[in-house]
């Protein structure tokens, strides 16, 4: 049986029997107060009862636990298939495998007459509209990953201070040195310039799953929307999109690669030292 | 309301209604009416639970300081509204806002002559609302195509109820002018629907919702910048004229999953969906 309607059953059997006790006690002040007592245990039981609709996933291991920070699952909540071209999940015997479609939209409204832009808001409705199945459309403006360029400024710092400690260790030249000296002035302030100004892309995407009880199964599935469903976008929208695939998948799904961490990381340690100072 | 929670409602209520008829055997006088007021109670949390569980829950487990990780390295801070991410030592907290713009559209009587003219300022104020964040956003989308006979069948019988009201209206003596026109403007609306879907719209049923992401070096720095960004939508969005409603609890942790697998079929949808807008 469903363990959803076992707990149901059984709160409900707990509130009758709190009630049957409470009716079969003897008659005295004493009893009127333990029926008190367990008049409120089968209240509770049956609020408990109706809860167990939505709450069935946390009242077990609420009572398994015993804590205040209740661990519903320590697993990682998907993995990138195989295939490289979806995620995966699995719940109970399910697996749910989801595919991200990339739409490369690069219009903007100051660019368009008044009639295009009621074609393209007539494009968006009927994009909304395209497929029997639940399809997420969603716009993502993120930060731009600027991580792998500030790390090289870096790393262009370190070689420069290396070099400079080397020249004036082994008392080189000034004009060397002052070469030097400019080359890491030169970074530094790139470093500076890139890290203070934060930029933002839009990014536009749709997302959609399928069922199975296998992991290919689900898979294959989801890969035939992902492919109907691009030839609908691009029908509608005549621009071609593109299912995301491997690490490109994260910026749709982790929040760190919404916020790049070395990027930010620079933006906060220049804030701190901004209020420092 | 479901079947689901019509048949959960009725069975907890036959428990307090039982409770209710031994309520001689809890004792007289004072006893019976503490008695009555414990089963009254219990009423009303199933009330509140069935109607507002967000709020109840929220409450919970802000009072009893509980905490949720619902996957690995994800934290359900105590009063429900936000999901935080830890990553080396950085906290990324996640909220969700509804964002339900088309539901106004469908409550209006008549087409309006300025229709053009909203979708074609819609790609604008969209931009302009758009230019006005600094902040990492996702504008979700979750569109699911509805069955066209279905829906024309279901309205067409809406209507019919509301004629039969009318013309039961129109026999009785006691008839005002009010009666009849509020009739009159839910045929108007119904019939609206059904010249919408005659015109070769197709029905779909959709959940929009907004996602925002902030960052900080402990939780309660990103717990803060969350709160203010959320502030910050609604003077943001304020040209799109949404109806913005944080979410709480339950839906919460139903949309942070919509990130890692969509819901399949509509049912499944709209088993998630019947409470914050």
């Amino acid at each position: 049986m469903n363990p959803k309607i076992l707990i149901l059953i059984g709160f409900m059997a707990l509130s009758l029997a709190m009630m049957g006790i409470a009716v079969i006690l003897p008659v005295g002040f004493a009893f009127s107060i333990i029926r008190v007592v367990l008049l409120i245990l089968a209240v509770i039981f049956d609020v408990l009862a109706f809860a167990s609709r939505y709450y069935t996933y946390l009242m077990l291991p609420f009572l398994k636990q015993h804590s205040r920070n209740i661990v519903i699952s320590d697993q990682p909540p998907y993995w990138i298939s195989t295939t490289g071209d979806c995620i995966v999940r699995k719940e109970g015997d399910i697996y749910t495998a989801t595919a991200y479609i990339n739409i490369p939209l690069y219009v903007s409204s100051s660019e368009m007459t008044d009639e295009e832009k009621l074609r393209f808001a007539n494009q968006v409705s009927r994009l909304v509209g395209l497929s029997r199945d639940p399809v997420r459309f969603s716009s993502e403006l993120y930060l731009m990953n600027k991580d792998d360029y500030l790390q090289k400024l870096k790393d262009n710092i370190s070689e420069m201070e290396d070099a400079e400690a080397k020249l004036i260790d082994k008392k080189a030249p000034e004009n060397e040195l002052e070469h030097v000296k400019g080359k890491l002035s030169m970074w530094r302030k790139m470093l500076d310039t890139m890290s203070n100004n934060i930029s933002f892309e839009l990014g536009t995407f749709a997302t959609v799953s399928s069922k199975g009880v296998k992991e290919f199964e689900a898979i294959t599935i989801v890969q035939q929307k992902a492919k109907e469903l691009m030839n609908g976008i691009a029908t509608t929208l005549g621009i071609p999109p593109n299912i995301v695939t491997g690490n490109d998948i994260l910026k749709y799904v982790e929040p760190e690669y919404l916020i790049p961490y070395t990027t930010i990381t620079e933006q906060i340690s220049r804030n701190i030292q901004h209020e420092v100072s | 309301m479901d079947e689901e929670a019509i048949m959960y409602i009725a069975f907890t209520m036959v428990v307090l209604l039982i409770g209710i008829s031994l309520l001689q055997y809890f004792g007289r006088g004072l006893i019976e009416v503490l008695c009555f007021f414990i089963i009254v109670a219990g009423v009303l949390l199933i009330l509140i639970l069935n109607f507002a569980d967000f709020i109840l829950m929220s409450v919970v487990a802000g009072l009893f300081n509980i905490t949720f990780q619902p996957a690995q390295n994800y934290k359900i801070t105590k009063d429900q509204n936000a999901i935080v991410k830890n990553v080396n030592g950085l906290f990324y907290a996640t909220g969700y806002v509804t964002a339900n713009l088309f539901a106004y559209t469908f409550k209006i009587e008549t087409e309006s002559a300025d229709e053009d003219e909203k979708m074609i300022s819609a790609p604008e104020n969209w931009e302009r609302a758009i230019m006005n964040i600094d902040f990492p956003l996702k504008y979700h989308v979750l569109s699911m195509g509805l069955d066209v006979q279905k829906v024309r069948d279901e309205y067409e019988g809406k209507r019919s109820y509301q004629e039969f009201q009318m013309s039961r209206a129109l026999q009785s003596p006691t008839v005002n002018d009010m009666t009849l026109t509020e009739i009159q403007r839910k045929i108007n609306v119904i019939q609206r629907k059904i010249d919408r879907i005659s015109q070769g719209e197709k029905p779909i049923a959709t959940a929009m919702y907004m996602e925002t992401t902030a960052i900080g070096v402990s939780e309660k720095a990103a717990l803060d910048t969350l709160n203010r960004q959320i502030s910050g939508l609604q003077i943001s969005m304020s040209s799109m004229d949404v109806d913005l409603t944080r979410i709480v609890g339950r839906e919460m942790q139903v949309l942070f999953g919509f990130n890692f697998a969509l819901p399949t079929t509509f049912e499944e949808a709209s088993s998630y969906f019947d409470q914050q807008n």
